[in-house]
């Protein structure tokens, strides 16, 4: 991970600071852009998976009733279905499996060539490739942008409530609308959790690794307007509260084009 | 509570994955000094006083029982002045502070407070001198602090570009500060007005050394400058093969140095040429301390930081002599060496052990802090 990923990272945040004016923080942005959207095809496919693996639930769940005491014949009739509509159960999962080591090389890349600490700028120097004595020049980079020091955590907390902010909307826009009310919950949690942690991480350590936080987040949002198509979800029913299932469960059978539009989830308790 | 599940464990997740999670305490490089038979280290967290010779410990400073809020890079420096009994001064990485202990008649009971500095914008790394009364250090803000020893207030104040994490070096009535902003500054030692500047291609991390009244020092550019002091003027450079972080010393005609990349030096100043054929590289080390000459012995030695190993080497050939013994726990070894009643002392990181004393002849250890059934 250190040679293959941080190292090259980190010497290509060096080579951008050495282009863009000697300014550290034009270098992350810049950085974290190119990684952004080189992730792109990746994030779109991964989206695909998803839109696919969420039209297949409709049938998915009727296989689930159909074979419910018979594993072995769902397992077989999942994998048949999945093969006819040529969607890939690994297919969400492999974008992710991609992208998370690159993730996480440039946030260690960011923490390391800012080097706050004498002890953290001794190791920056394994890290320099020899071979371009230019990079050498630049050390220690220059760490000062408006009120920040990119070494430090933000005194003022203005980074890690835009980190707060465009993480929930992020958030907001790219998770999957909900087809029950587990679903739903976990979202909800979800939209609280991740934005919370990852504002946490830019008030606690270098507010450079809150720029790079901030900065995925803004491309993240642009990336969605700009293929919407790939991230829009069928729009699902809304999902049911308690109080409308049981109401659902009074009414009975009365209304036969309500009942076609309900979430699978509801139509199998109310047949129970 | 099902439902908190899945966030939990990606927030578990992303804490493992990002390094945040079971960190160890932040390390510091510690330093020490010897005063007659004592010594006081600045040692990630406190400074403490020890028997030079058997290791007993007398007293730690800070003396409150939660201490784990402070680091220290910065060296102790013991002055006679303005304290009858002598006066210790300590800065802190974590609280920004100069730190004055009037110690006591009887040097195994505990320091006195007597003054404190805190205005300082950044943290102390390097170590600091004492002259004419005052005190000088550098801080993480790009400033030279000058302190009156009697009380801490702040006589001048010296403004650089860059953090200054090299103890100023006073000659006579000047005094020079290298500083990250690429620049060693020869400033009045009365006043803190510059006196003259030379501009290096790298950051400057260390105090120049002393030869022939020229200064001798290394830079982040791998470069090492002959700056002569009467021109203010760099009359001579050579090009390392890596970062030149720690002071070079000298032995009789011969300059040691060495690069961050593991690589000594040589250089005889008569001729200016190599006195080895090569550098001796040291197996990748990570080296940043300073050198230690044992002239009569004719041996350098060497502390490696990454391995934690000394290495001793023929001062004359540059080959590598038996010495000390293999730790089983080495840590690493940022710091510099001290010599003193004829034992080396080394202070690792990352290790159980914080104080090594070693037999200057042979390596062996004497002693160490803290003592080995403590730590088991």
């Amino acid at each position: 991970m250190n040679v293959l990923i941080i190292r090259p990272i980190i010497n290509l945040l060096l080579l951008f600071y050495l282009w863009l004016g000697n300014e550290t923080i034009i270098a992350v942005t810049v950085v974290t852009i190119i990684f952004r959207l080189a992730m792109t095809p990746l994030m779109l496919n991964q989206q695909k998976s998803a839109r696919k693996q969420q039209s297949l639930r409709p049938k998915m769940e009727e296989l689930q009733n159909k074979y419910k005491d018979d594993r072995e014949k769902l397992s077989q009739e999942q994998m048949k279905l999945y093969k006819e509509a040529g969607f890939n159960p690994l297919g969400g999962c492999l974008p992710l499996l991609i992208q998370f080591p690159i993730m996480i090389g440039v946030y260690q890349a960011i923490i390391r060539v800012l080097a706050a600490t004498p002890l953290q700028l001794l190791t920056l120097s394994n890290d320099i490739y020899s071979w371009v004595p230019a990079f050498s020049l630049l050390i220690p980079l220059k760490s000062r942008f408006l009120w920040l020091d990119l070494a430090l955590r933000d005194p003022y907390y203005v980074l890690p409530v835009l980190v707060f902010a465009t993480s929930w909307l992020q958030q907001k826009l790219l998770t999957p609308p909900a087809q029950d009310e587990q679903s739903a919950a976990m979202n909800k949690q979800m939209m609280i959790m991740m934005p919370l942690m990852t504002a946490y991480f830019s008030a606690t350590f270098a507010s450079g690794l809150a720029v790079y936080f901030f900065i995925t987040n803004v491309v993240g949002i642009l990336q969605y307007y700009l293929f919407r198509s790939h991230y829009v979800f069928d729009e699902p029913e809304p999902a049911p509260t308690k109080k409308a299932q049981s109401k659902a469960q009074s009414k009975g059978k009365s209304s036969a084009k309500s009942k076609k539009h309900k979430p699978q989830a509801v139509r199998q308790r109310a047949s129970k | 509570m099902r439902r908190w599940l899945i966030p939990l464990g990606l927030g578990m997740i992303l804490l493992f994955v990002t390094g945040c999670a079971g960190r160890p305490r932040q390390e510091s490089w510690p330093g020490l000094i010897v005063v007659d038979d004592i010594l006081y280290a600045a040692n990630w967290d406190r400074v403490s006083a020890l028997d030079a010779v058997t290791g007993e410990v007398y007293w730690s400073y800070p003396f409150e029982a939660n201490r784990r809020t402070n680091h220290f890079y910065a060296t102790p420096v013991y002055t006679e002045e303005a304290s009858e009994h002598g006066l210790l001064l300590v800065a802190g990485f974590t609280d920004q502070a100069v730190h004055a202990l009037a110690l006591s008649a009887d040097p195994t009971q505990p320091p006195e407070l007597v003054w404190l500095f805190t205005r300082a914008g950044g943290q102390y790394v390097g170590s600091g001198v004492v002259a004419e009364g005052l005190f000088l250090i550098g801080n993480g803000d790009g400033r030279v602090y000058a302190l009156d020893l009697e009380d801490g207030a702040e006589v001048w104040v010296f403004r650089t570009q860059d953090r200054v994490w090299a103890t100023p070096l006073v000659i006579e009535d000047t005094v020079y500060i290298s500083s990250l902003d690429h620049t060693l500054y020869a400033v009045d030692l009365q006043t803190g007005v510059e006196r003259w500047r030379v501009d290096t291609q790298g950051a400057l991390a260390s105090a120049p050394a002393v030869v022939d009244g020229d200064l001798w020092i290394g830079d982040f550019a791998r470069t090492l400058y002959q700056i002569d002091v009467a021109t203010q003027s760099i009359v001579w450079t050579y090009q390392a093969q890596n970062w030149l972080w720690g002071t070079p010393v000298m032995g009789g005609s011969t300059l040691y140095f060495y690069d961050v990349g593991g690589n000594v030096y040589a250089l005889d100043l008569q001729t200016r040429d190599m006195l080895w054929d090569e550098p001796v590289n040291l197996d990748e080390a990570t080296l940043r301390g300073r050198p230690m000459l044992d002239a009569e012995a004719g041996i350098l030695l060497v502390p490696a930081h990454e391995s934690g190993k000394i290495y001793a080497l023929d001062a004359e050939t540059g080959m590598e002599i038996d010495w000390g013994v293999i730790e089983e726990d080495p840590g690493k070894l940022p710091s510099d060496l001290v010599r003193a009643h004829n034992m080396v002392y080394a202070m690792p990181i990352e290790a159980e052990t914080r104080i090594r004393a070693l037999d200057g002849a042979s390596g062996v250890p004497v002693w160490v802090y803290p003592p080995v059934e403590d730590v088991e």
